[in-house]
């Protein structure tokens, strides 16, 4: 656990140190902001349902800036070479890497709060459907992130790590729209079970549903664990 | 060579290959406490895939490593415990200051709390850093981002130290203080460093091992390794003459050890001749004078000894021997 914790203070040292937090965290709130003013101040809604919707696909394009050089950079920098030489298990080093990605993707998501302000001030909007959509937010977050994490541990390139990421995180978050051209029940299914905007439509409307939130998790799960085997095998 | 059970680096059989390439053939050697081992071969000769596969940065395809008694293949973790690695690229994270990068270091080495601000005092004492600890590591010169990388395989003061061309990027006074630091840590710990600076390792070194084309061509004593670089200093000459007056003037000049005459055409009378020769300056010029007295003389060369001269020498050695 003590080495996680110091990949995890190096990493969270790295983001502030250098340009990606902040660049990151001010492009999401402009973002948010745009959406939350179209949604709410041009609709007359006083609720997040819309705002959390666009997050999500905005979501998909901030995760792979932020994943990329997770692992890419360390092998592009040669600082594989004594991070992967250190007394630290790969799963200390990539939980190490995936808990200072997570940090941030919270950091950016509290930052949103700022929104509710208004709302709050000019309606009457559910904060348990605000709440749950936020949990699901920060879940598909983590299994966005996971997922880029895996894709930075297998090439140098961070542009090909984030462009191979980019293209997973939007075919997961449209894998449902392939419903309608299924003739299949099962695939019908599977195609609606895989789409990451189908499960976080659960959250946004209220609902924590343990499916919705084991499917994010187990996700992220296999993507760390794919991560760390990868870290064992490349030796 | 010593058992491999005593020794803190123990390689067996080593051996690594990319593909149908062979980058390391075969390589076994020990390196024991309180041994200073000066790694040796010009560019491309497997130095850094065997450092590399001692630090468990990479596994070996056959073969066995050990280090500190561990395994590196099934207690990896464990003995990188005991290794203090320089790569031959510094491995810096360019946004940290040197004390937070050294900080992160010291963690993951897990070395205690309490003892971490007292071990990055000593290994920035050593290498001269109190100048830079709160600079950014993008900001240094390249001499600085070495010693940091020198201070990092420092921490926790490990059994086992292994430096990937330490003193490159140096200016001559950094280098002598980093031939100082590896001295001094070499007293307790084994200390295995590649180079191809031949001064280095005939200044730092007990014993010396021999790489070229992956291949470990011999371990040596710095003295063994002084006396294969005499036998590399050659004058080669050509000059129209008789094979056998040459051959004895030759041989009758000071300083000249041994001579090969050879007819470069047939029908003509001019030969070329390879002398071996002392390492003093001025047995060229011997060389010169005694020849022009009799004979056209069209071409005298000096070759310095090279790196690649030696390892010939080695491999001609190894062949007599098999």
């Amino acid at each position: 656990m003590s080495g996680t914790l110091a990949v995890y203070g190096k990493e969270l040292a790295s983001y502030f140190r250098s340009a990606i937090a902040y660049y990151v965290v001010a492009v999401f709130l402009l973002g948010t902001g745009y959406f939350f003013l179209y949604n709410v101040f041009l609709t007359g809604e006083t609720t997040m349902a819309g705002t959390f919707q666009n997050m999500g696909i905005l979501l998909t394009t901030l995760v792979p800036v932020i994943s990329m050089r997770l692992f890419s950079v360390e092998y592009s920098a040669g600082t594989a070479e004594l991070l992967l030489t250190l007394p630290l298990q790969p799963w200390e080093i990539v939980a190490g890497k995936y808990l200072g990605a997570v940090t941030i993707l919270v950091l950016m998501t509290a930052a949103t709060v700022v929104d509710l302000v208004p709302l709050y001030l000019f309606g009457t909007p559910e904060t348990t459907t605000i709440l749950a959509g936020y949990i699901g937010f920060v879940l598909l977050g983590m299994a966005c992130l996971a997922i880029g994490l895996l894709f930075s541990t297998l090439t140098h390139n961070q542009i090909v790590a984030a462009l191979i990421t980019a293209a997973v995180l939007l075919g997961f978050w449209f894998v449902g729209h392939l419903q309608t051209f299924q003739q299949s029940g099962t695939l019908r299914e599977l195609f609606g079970y895989l789409s990451f905007s189908r499960h976080f439509v659960d959250f946004i409307q209220g609902l924590v549903r343990t499916e919705a939130v084991a499917f994010y998790l187990i996700v992220a799960a296999i993507a760390l664990t794919l991560s760390t085997n990868y870290l064992k095998w490349r030796r | 060579m010593m058992s491999s059970d005593s020794a803190l680096i123990a390689l067996e059989s080593v051996s690594k290959r990319y593909g149908s390439r062979t980058v390391v053939d075969d390589v076994s050697f020990t390196v024991a406490r309180g041994e200073i081992v000066g790694f040796l071969g010009p560019n491309g000769a497997g130095k850094t895939t065997t450092l590399r596969m001692i630090a468990g940065f990479t596994a070996p395809t056959s073969g066995r490593v050990r280090v500190a008694g561990h395994d590196m293949a099934t207690e990896n973790v464990e003995a990188a415990r005991c290794i203090g690695y320089l790569p031959e690229r510094p491995p810096l994270y360019d946004v940290l200051d040197v004390s937070a990068y050294l900080r992160f270091v010291a963690r993951a080495k897990r070395i205690e709390r309490r003892a971490i601000a007292g071990e990055l005092d000593r290994v920035i004492t050593a290498c001269r850093l109190e100048a830079v600890t709160r600079r950014e590591i993008f900001k240094l010169s390249k001499g600085y981002r070495q010693r940091v990388g020198l201070a990092q395989a420092l921490l926790g003061a490990p059994e086992v130290l292994l430096l990937d061309e330490p003193t490159a990027g140096l200016d001559p006074g950094q280098i002598q203080e980093a031939r100082e630091v590896i001295r001094a840590f070499g007293d307790d710990h084994a200390v295995l460093f590649s180079t191809h600076i031949l001064a280095e390792v005939t200044l730092i070194c007990r014993r010396v091992a021999i790489i070229h084309h992956g291949r470990l061509l011999a371990m040596d004593s710095p003295t063994g390794l002084l006396r294969a670089l005499e036998e590399t200093h050659r004058v080669c000459l050509e000059v129209s003459g008789p094979a056998d007056g040459v051959r004895d003037e030759l041989l009758s000049v000071k300083g000249v050890i041994a001579v090969d005459v050879h007819r470069l055409r047939d029908g003509e009378e001019m030969v070329a001749a390879d002398c071996r020769v002392e390492a003093e300056s001025g047995v060229e010029a011997a060389i010169a004078r005694a020849i022009t007295r009799r004979w056209d003389l069209h071409r005298l060369e000096r070759q310095q000894p090279t790196l690649e001269n030696i390892f010939l020498r080695y491999v001609s050695a190894q062949t007599n021997d098999a």
